[in-house]
């Protein structure tokens, strides 16, 4: 298997094939962070999809040395998320429950998987910011902590500490919701 | 201890991702075990949950078309452009060049049947280069948004041909690039009738300035001694780089409200208006003559630019028109499965005409029902000519 560096250089190059293969890579999970920090489906699949275009249109500007790839997307679709939330919170924002039983088709299909990922967007959604989003690109997206430090800007020593506090906050959340 | 605690947490954490077991963390550091446990059983619980979180099939499969066709045909980086002449001047070594390589490479046979040539042949590539030759040799504006409206006609005839065969891939592509022209073309009308938009510089989607690709370093971040949420540094969690990224929905140009919508209010004058289903016979059956709904032309100076651009405009209708009908009779054959892609072509190529700085009402049949009826939209509703002037 290519190492990801080897490829992220192709793609840098034009090379469309190792592009795509990033592309693979990453897909999922850059869905999976997206869809967890919006409201409904359709949002994190606007959003997924341009988070890609976006990077395909400056991957030419990427330089590994600078951050590592992974963490350059992320990045890239941090600051896509920040820009929709902000541009939703001018607009009416609708309540969170509401959005997210509009995104489903049918209620009464609704599984209970789907009300557990629901329950994790809420207890996340109640955590400070910081917390949030180094919990979100820790085990939403598993990044590593060196990839969280690089994305937010943070030390790792400080990625560490919020990550342990996201982790205690949303266990008290969870477990409520659970318990309750 | 909290440090402590906070890294040995996330040693735990690594090592249970890594296939370790959580008893066998835990025996590591047995004085931690009643702080560790339960946290390290929540990552659990959270990853069980975050396994759920799956892309839908079809929107990974659409979102893969789309990444592919965005490499085949990068969108152009910016919208103004350079009077004819001096592109002719500057850019004649690349149109030689150009033509050079055509001429060589191609026969007149070749060249010929390439004209006809489909995404999904070999000759497609010589076909898209002999566009490009016919579109350096256009010098005028109005020649320019000829040949430019000339190119909407045949990404429609693409768009249906893929719809018509059921390659919904193809389709998906042929749709991104049909779309694509569309702009240009468009772009191209406005130049010609001298109305042309504000010049829109397309800004790199996610240029990361310098700044922010090397991520502003955090000035040792206040020592971590408790694990209370207040422990954490300064925000920095917006990089600098949110604020140089204008969304990608602004960068059409709308100017929508500069083309007053008159069609209903002046009478037709079909004597000046040639008929445009004369040039182009094989939409005739389908489409009203659109000559009827065209408006009076106010000075005398403008009829003869005015015909010729609303000669194209119509053009531009029609094969939207067509383009859409395609789409929405290859949704009705296609299977269950697929029906969601081809209304994803619709809703995009509907979603582009409404961002176009002028755009006709081609789409204003409903095509969200998957169950609904054969599209069979009344002519008249589909080619109102709502920008015509």
């Amino acid at each position: 298997m290519l190492s990801e560096e080897y490829l992220v250089q192709q793609a840098v190059n034009g090379n469309q094939a190792a592009f795509t293969q990033l592309y693979n890579q990453n897909f999922d999970r850059i869905h999976r962070y997206i869809y967890i920090k919006v409201r409904d489906r359709a949002e994190a699949e606007d959003l997924t999809q341009d988070v890609f275009i976006r990077a395909l249109e400056s991957i030419g500007t990427y330089k590994w040395r600078d951050l590592p790839f992974a963490a350059w997307l992320f990045k890239i679709a941090h600051n896509r998320v920040i820009d929709h939330v902000r541009k939703q919170s001018k607009e009416k924002r609708a309540p969170l429950e509401e959005a997210y039983t509009k995104s489903v088709e049918d209620p009464i299909q609704m599984t209970e998987r789907d009300y557990e990922v629901y329950q994790l967007k809420v207890a996340l959604e109640q955590l400070p910011e910081a917390q949030r989003d180094v919990a979100t690109l820790r085990f939403i997206a598993q990044l590593s902590i060196a990839e969280v430090a690089r994305t937010l800007g943070k030390s790792e020593g400080t990625v560490k500490a919020l990550q342990f506090n996201a982790t205690a906050s949303l266990r008290k959340v969870l477990r409520g919701k659970l318990d309750g | 201890m909290a440090r402590k605690l906070d890294d040995i947490f996330n040693e735990c954490y690594e090592r249970i991702r890594s296939g370790e077991s959580l008893e066998s963390c835990l025996r590591s550091y047995p004085q931690y075990r009643a702080q560790l446990e339960p946290l390290l059983r929540t990552t659990f619980d959270i990853g069980r949950r975050v396994s759920y979180i799956h892309p839908r099939p079809e929107f990974k499969h659409w979102a893969r078309v789309r990444i592919e066709s965005a490499q085949r045909y990068p969108r152009q980086q910016t919208r103004t452009e350079t009077p004819a002449a001096s592109t002719w001047l500057r850019h004649g070594w690349a149109v030689a060049v150009s033509v050079g390589i055509v001429l060589i490479l191609t026969t007149g046979t070749t060249m010929a049947a390439s004209s006809q040539a489909l995404p999904t042949e070999p000759l497609y590539p010589v076909k898209l280069a002999t566009e490009q030759v016919r579109l350096a040799f256009a010098v005028s504006d109005e020649n320019k948004a000829q040949v430019q409206t000339e190119l909407v006609q045949e990404r429609a005839k693409e768009v249906e041909a893929m719809a018509n065969a059921g390659e919904t891939d193809e389709a998906a592509k042929a749709v991104d690039r049909y779309n694509d022209q569309f702009e240009k073309a468009m772009a191209a009308i406005l130049k010609a009738e001298g109305t042309e938009p504000p010049p829109v510089i397309i800004p790199p989607a996610e240029t990361l300035p310098p700044e922010t690709a090397t991520p502003p370093a955090v000035v040792t971040p206040p020592v971590v001694t408790t694990a209370s949420e207040n422990t954490t540094p300064a925000e920095t969690t917006t990089p600098a780089t949110t604020e140089t990224q204008p969304p990608v929905t602004e960068e059409q140009p709308t100017t929508t409200e500069e083309q007053p919508s008159v069609t209903e209010e002046q009478p037709a004058t079909t004597e000046e208006q040639p008929s445009v289903t004369e040039e182009q016979p094989s939409v005739t059956e389908e489409q009203p003559s659109v000559t009827e709904e065209q408006p009076a032309v106010t000075t005398a100076q403008d009829k003869g630019q005015t015909s010729q651009t609303d000669k194209l405009r119509n053009a531009l209708d029609k094969s939207n028109y067509k383009s859409l009908q395609a789409l929405r009779e290859a949704k009705e054959k296609a299977s269950h499965n697929t029906k969601s892609d081809w209304q994803k072509a619709i809703d995009r190529m509907k979603e582009s005409q409404k961002k176009s700085p002028t755009t006709t009402d081609t789409t204003s049949q409903s095509d969200n029902k998957t169950t609904s009826s054969p599209a069979t939209p009344s002519p008249t509703k589909q080619l109102p000519s709502r920008w015509h002037r």
